[in-house]
C-alpha cells in the first residue's frame, strides 16, 4: 500500500503540465542524441547538464528532463545501428549484429518496430523493478557504515575494471587517475589544500562536469576529425513501417528473459548497459541453439534480445545510483554528477528526505516510456531523417555547445582549457584502449572513498581489520576481488566484441 | 606494443611525481589515523603497478593517424584554445563562426560547406542559447556599442 | 594570484553583462542551491517585494574557496561599492576564525546583520542508552573512545565545535580525544547514528526534522537560549546545565569602505525584511528559527563568536 501512495505522490509531481512537457522534450532530444552517430547517452547527457542547469529548473524538473534524455538516448541508439550499421552508442553495438542484416534484407521497418517494442518492454520491466527494489535496498543501507561503503566503492571500481573492460591493468589505471584527480583540492577532514600547486583555481578541486564534457564530448570531436567523418552516411533506405505481429508475439519470451538478465547486469555497480545487452544477446543465442540459430544473419529475435537487455540494464543501473550513491554505468555516473550539482546526495536518505524527487522520477520514467514508444514506433521516420545530418555540421556544433555550457556554468577560462586537456586525454586513451568511464567514476567517488576509509579508521582507532569486520563488508570484498579476477578465466570462454566502455 | 610500453613509462613517472606531491601535503595538528597522505600514496602505488603491467604485457599498437591528420588535430586543439580565450572579449558570434568553420573543415575539407556551417551554427546556436535557454550571451564585442 | 582572481571574477559575472548598473547586487559565495544562495535569493526577492529596493536584486553566484573567493573579491575590488551585499552565515565566521581565507580577516568587511538561524542540535538514535545530554557527557568523560560523533561539517568545522563546546563547558579538557567523523551532510550523519556506527549526531535543526517526526532519533538538546517554537519538547542545553548557544545564523556582510550612512541603510532594510511576513514564511518553510541581530550589535556578536572559535580551534589544533 505504501508503494501505491508513493506512486500517487510521484504521479502528482510528474503529471504537472510542465513536468510532462519536460519529459516529452527530453524523450525527443534523447532519441535524437541516441540516433546521431557519435553521440550517446553518456556524452549526450553530459553536454546537456550545464545547459539544463542554466535554465534554473528545480531539482525534480531537471532530473525528469535529464532522465528522459537518458531513456530516449537508449531508445535512439538502435536507429543508426539498424540503418547504418553504426551503433549510435556503445550499448547499441549488439543490435547491429542482426539489425543491419535485417535492414539489408529489406526489413528495416520491421527491425525498428520490433526493437522499439523490445526497448519499451525492457525499460518498463526495469522501471517496475526499480520501484520494487530500490526502497528495499535503501533500507538495507542503514547497515552501511564507513567500512561497508569503502568496500562498496571498491566493488564498483573492480567490476567496472574487471567484467566491463578488456584489460584490467588499464581499467585500474583509469580508476587511479580519476581517484587521483579527486584528491586535488581541500582535504575534507583537515581543510588543508592538497596537490593544488598553490593554484587557487584548484582549491575546490576539478569540477567533474568539466572532466565529463572533455572526456566524452570534446574527445568525440577529435575522433571524428581523425576519421574525417568517413563512413557515416551510407545507409539503407527505410520503406514502409508496419507492425510485424508474428515476430512480436514470438518475441515475448525473449523479452522477458533478456529484460531479466539486463536488469541484473544493470543493478551490479559498475557493470552497466553495454554488459546488459551483451549478456542478453549471448544468453538468448545460447537459448535458441547457439550457432544453429539464425542469430547474426538477421533474426528478428536477435534484434529484440539486445534492445530489451540494454534498456532494462539502463533502468537497473538507477537502483544502486539512487539507493547507495554508486552508479552502475557510465551514464548513471553522469546522472550522479547531475544530482550532486543539484545538491541532492543520493543514498539511503534520499527516499526519506526527498520522496518527491525519487517518486517523481520513477513516475516520469513510466510516462517517458509510453511517450518513447509512441515516438519510436509510429514516428520513427522523423528520427531517420535526422541521421542525414553530416558529421561536419554536427561535431562543430557539439563542441560549441560544450564550450558555452561549461563557460556559463563556471565562467572560467581555466575550466575551458582544462576541458580541452581532458578532451585530448580522452582521445589518447581511446586510442590506447584505456576506458575513460573509470576516470569519471573516480573523480565522482574519490573523496567519498577516501573519506569512508578515514572515517572507518577514526572509528576503529586505526585498526585495519575493521574494514573486514562485518558480514556485508566481507561479502563486498569477496565480490570485488572475484569481479576483478574472474574475467581472466572467463575471457577465453566468452569472446567479447571490441571496446565496451559504457 | 611500443605505444603501451611508452605510456607505461610515462605513467610510472607520473605516479612518482604524484607521490612526491603527496608527500609535500601539509598536515595539520589534528590528524586522523589515515591522514591526508596515505590514500594518494596508495593510488600512486597502484597506478605505478598498472604502468609496470603495461610495460611487461603491452597490447597491440593502435592505428596512429598519419602526419597530416595529426596536423589537423593540432590545428583543432589550437582553435579550441583560441576559442576559449576569445569568446568573452569578442562576443559569441564571431569566434563561434570562425572556430566552427575551421573545425568543420578539419572533418571534411570542403571550404564552402565549412564556412556555411560556421555561420549557420553561430547564428542558430546564438538564438537557441539566448532565447530558448535564456543565457546572457553577448553577441558582439562590447566596444562596438 | 590577484590577476587570476580578477579573471575568475570577471568570468563569473559574464551572465550579467550590461545590466547591473542600477540594481543592488547580492553575491552568493557558492553555487546555486545551497544556504548562501537561499539567503541571497530570498532576501533579494523580499527586499523588492516589500518595496525596499526599486529594481530586483541581482544575484551573482561566485563559488570558490568555501566563500573565500567572494570574500577576496569584495575586499580587493569592491571595497567601496554601496550597492553590494554578500550572503554570510556561521560558516563564514568559522572559516575567518580558522584562517581559511588565506590570511584575510573579519575586519576587512562589515557585518550587517543576521535575520534567522538554524539552531544547533545534538541527537541520538531512538534506542540509545543516553536519555539526557548529561548522560552523554558522563559517558565521554568516563571513556572518550566509547562515544563517536558524526556531523555534516569537516573535522574542526562548526558541527564538530558544537560538541566540543558542550564538553568544555562540562569541564572536560582533553577534547582532542573526542571521536568525530565529518560526513556529507546531516542526513548522512543521522544514518550513521541510526545504523549504530556512531553514538551521537551533531548538526542543525533543519537537518533532523524529518527523522524526529518518524521517531528514528531523539534530540538530546538544542543549543539555543530558549526552546525552539514547534519543537517545544526538545530541551535546551542551557536548562540541562550546559551554557552553550550555537546557531548557524544566516545574514549579510557589506564592503568595509562604504559610508556609515549606507551601512545604516542596509541595516534598516534588513530589519524590514526580518519583520516581513514573507520572511517568516520563508523561515518556516526552511527550518529556520527567528534570530534577529542587526547593526553594531551584530558586529560585536560576530567578533565574540570568532574569538571563541579561535580559542577552541587552537585547542584542538586546527589553528596553530
Amino acid at each position: 500500500m505504501e508503494l501505491l501512495s508513493n506512486l500517487a505522490l510521484g504521479f502528482g509531481v510528474a503529471l504537472s503540465p510542465f513536468t510532462l512537457f519536460l519529459a516529452v522534450v527530453g524523450c525527443f532530444l534523447g532519441t535524437i542524441i541516441g540516433a546521431l552517430p557519435g553521440l550517446g547517452p553518456s556524452n549526450g547527457v553530459a553536454i546537456l547538464i550545464p545547459l539544463a542547469f542554466s535554465l534554473g529548473l528545480d531539482a525534480t524538473s531537471a532530473l525528469v528532463l535529464m532522465t528522459s534524455v537518458y531513456y530516449g538516448a537508449m531508445y535512439g541508439g538502435r536507429i543508426s545501428s539498424i540503418l547504418l550499421n553504426i551503433p549510435g552508442d556503445e550499448p547499441a553495438l549488439m543490435t547491429t549484429l542482426d539489425g543491419y542484416p535485417m535492414a539489408k534484407a529489406g526489413r528495416a521497418g520491421d527491425a525498428l518496430v520490433l526493437s522499439g517494442f523490445a526497448s519499451f518492454f525492457g525499460a518498463l520491466f526495469a522501471t517496475i523493478g526499480l520501484m520494487l527494489l530500490a526502497p528495499v535496498l535503501s533500507r538495507i543501507a542503514y547497515q552501511f557504515g564507513p567500512a561497508e561503503y569503502f568496500a562498496l566503492y571498491l566493488l564498483a571500481f573492480s567490476t567496472l575494471g574487471g567484467i566491463a573492460s578488456n584489460n584490467q591493468a588499464k581499467a585500474a589505471l583509469a580508476s587511479c587517475i580519476g581517484l587521483g584527480i579527486a584528491m586535488i583540492g581541500l582535504d575534507n577532514q583537515t581543510g588543508m589544500p592538497r596537490l593544488t600547486g598553490g593554484n587557487l583555481h584548484l582549491m575546490d578541486g576539478i569540477d567533474f562536469l568539466v572532466a565529463i564534457v572533455g572526456l566524452f564530448a570534446v574527445a568525440e570531436v577529435f575522433i571524428f576529425i581523425e576519421s574525417h567523418g568517413k563512413g557515416s552516411s551510407i545507409g539503407v533506405k527505410l520503406e514502409k513501417v508496419t507492425l510485424p505481429v508474428r515476430d512480436l508475439v514470438r518475441g515475448i519470451g525473449t523479452m522477458i528473459r533478456c529484460s531479466t538478465i539486463g536488469f541484473i547486469a544493470g543493478v551490479l555497480p559498475g557493470a552497466g548497459a553495454s554488459l546488459g545487452s551483451f549478456l542478453a544477446y549471448v544468453g538468448e543465442k545460447k537459448w535458441r541453439g547457439g550457432d544453429r540459430s539464425g542469430f547474426g544473419k538477421g533474426d528478428p529475435q536477435g534484434v529484440i534480445a539486445p534492445e530489451a537487455g540494454n534498456n532494462s540494464a539502463a533502468g537497473g543501473a538507477l537502483v544502486p545510483m539512487l539507493t547507495l550513491g554508486v552508479p552502475g554505468s557510465g551514464t548513471t555516473a553522469v546522472l550522479l554528477a547531475l544530482l550532486m550539482t543539484l545538491n541532492i546526495t543520493p543514498g539511503p536518505t534520499l527516499f526519506t528526505d526527498r520522496p518527491e524527487v525519487v517518486w517523481g522520477l520513477i513516475a516520469s520514467l513510466l510516462i517517458a516510456n509510453f511517450v518513447l514508444l509512441a515516438m519510436n514506433v509510429p514516428l520513427v521516420k522523423i528520427f531517420v531523417k535526422i541521421l542525414t545530418v553530416p558529421p561536419w555540421v554536427l561535431l562543430p556544433g557539439v563542441m560549441m555547445v560544450s564550450f558555452v555550457g561549461i563557460f556559463s556554468l563556471t565562467g572560467s577560462y581555466f575550466d575551458l582549457l582544462l576541458m580541452i586537456v581532458f578532451g585530448i586525454i580522452g582521445w589518447l586513451f581511446r586510442k590506447l584502449d584505456i576506458p575513460t568511464v573509470p576516470i569519471i567514476l573516480g573523480i565522482l567517488l574519490g573523496k567519498h572513498m577516501e573519506d569512508a576509509l578515514r572515517r572507518a579508521m577514526i572509528l576503529s582507532d586505526g585498526d585495519w581489520t575493521y574494514l573486514f569486520s562485518s558480514g556485508i563488508s566481507i561479502g563486498l570484498w569477496a565480490f570485488a576481488i572475484l569481479g576483478f579476477v574472474a574475467p581472466f578465466f572467463l575471457r577465453h570462454i566468452i569472446k567479447k566484441p571490441q571496446a565496451i566502455t559504457d | 606494443m611500443k605505444s603501451d610500453r611508452l605510456f607505461g613509462v610515462v605513467i610510472i613517472f607520473g605516479a612518482l611525481a604524484y607521490a612526491a606531491g603527496a608527500l609535500q601535503i601539509q598536515t595539520s595538528f589534528m590528524s586522523d589515523p589515515v591522514g591526508s597522505k596515505t590514500f594518494p600514496l596508495i593510488l600512486a602505488g597502484v597506478a605505478a603497478l598498472c604502468g609496470l603491467v603495461m610495460i611487461l604485457k603491452p597490447d597491440t599498437d593502435p592505428d596512429w593517424p598519419n602526419a597530416r591528420t595529426f596536423g589537423s588535430l593540432i590545428v583543432s586543439v589550437a582553435v579550441m584554445i583560441a576559442y576559449a580565450y576569445t569568446i568573452k572579449p569578442l562576443g559569441f558570434m564571431i569566434p563561434t563562426a570562425v572556430c566552427a568553420a575551421i573545425l568543420s573543415y578539419q572533418i571534411s575539407p570542403r571550404p564552402v560547406p565549412a564556412v556555411l556551417t560556421g555561420i549557420g551554427l553561430s547564428i542558430g546556436l546564438f538564438l537557441v542559447f539566448k532565447y530558448a535557454l535564456g543565457l546572457g550571451l553577448q553577441p558582439f564585442p562590447k566596444s562596438w556599442f | 594570484m590577484k590577476t587570476k582572481l580578477r579573471a575568475l571574477a570577471l568570468g563569473a559575472t559574464l551572465s550579467l553583462v550590461g545590466s547591473a548598473t542600477l540594481a543592488a547586487e547580492c553575491i552568493a559565495p557558492a553555487n546555486p542551491g545551497g544556504g548562501w544562495d537561499f539567503t541571497c535569493r530570498q532576501i533579494g526577492k523580499i527586499l523588492h517585494d516589500i518595496g525596499q529596493v526599486d529594481n530586483p536584486v541581482q544575484v551573482t553566484n561566485m563559488a570558490g574557496g568555501g566563500g573565500g573567493l567572494a570574500f577576496s573579491h569584495v575586499v580587493n575590488e569592491r571595497s567601496d561599492d554601496s550597492d553590494l551585499i554578500v550572503a554570510a552565515s556561521q560558516a563564514t565566521a568559522t572559516r575567518l576564525a580558522q584562517n581559511a581565507y588565506a590570511g584575510m580577516t573579519a575586519d576587512q568587511v562589515r557585518f550587517v546583520g543576521a535575520i534567522g538561524a538554524d539552531p544547533g542540535v545534538i541527537v541520538v538514535a531512538a534506542d540509545s542508552p543516553f536519555q539526557t545530554l548529561g548522560d552523554m557527557v558522563d559517558a565521554v568523560k568516563a571513556d572518550p573512545g566509547s562515544v563517536a560523533f558524526a556531523g555534516g561539517s569537516a573535522a574542526g568545522g562548526f558541527d564538530h565545535l558544537k560538541v566540543l563546546m558542550v564538553l568544555k563547558d562540562a569541564g572536560f579538557t582533553d577534547i582532542t580525544k573526542v571521536k568525530y567523523i565529518g560526513v556529507d551532510g546531516g542526513a548522512d550523519a543521522i544514518t550513521q547514528t541510526i545504523g549504530g556506527f556512531t553514538q551521537g549526531m551533531t548538526g542543525d535543526m533543519s537537518e533532523i526534522v524529518g527523522f524526529l517526526q518518524s521517531g528514528e532519533v531523539r534530540a538530546l538538546a538544542v543549543l539555543t537560549e530558549e526552546r525552539v517554537p514547534g519543537f517545544e519538547d526538545v530541551p535546551t542545553a542551557k536548562e540541562q546545565g550546559f551554557d552553550v548557544v550555537a546557531v548557524n545564523w544566516r545574514g549579510l556582510y557589506v564592503p568595509k569602505d562604504i559610508s556609515d550612512e549606507d551601512f545604516e541603510t542596509w541595516g534598516a532594510k534588513l530589519q524590514a525584511v526580518a519583520d516581513s511576513d514573507e520572511w517568516k514564511e520563508a523561515m518556516a518553510a526552511n527550518g529556520l528559527a527567528p534570530f534577529t541581530k542587526v547593526g553594531g550589535d551584530f558586529q560585536s556578536w560576530v567578533d565574540g563568536v570568532i574569538a571563541d572559535t579561535v580559542e577552541l580551534s587552537k585547542e584542538i589544533g586546527v589553528l596553530q
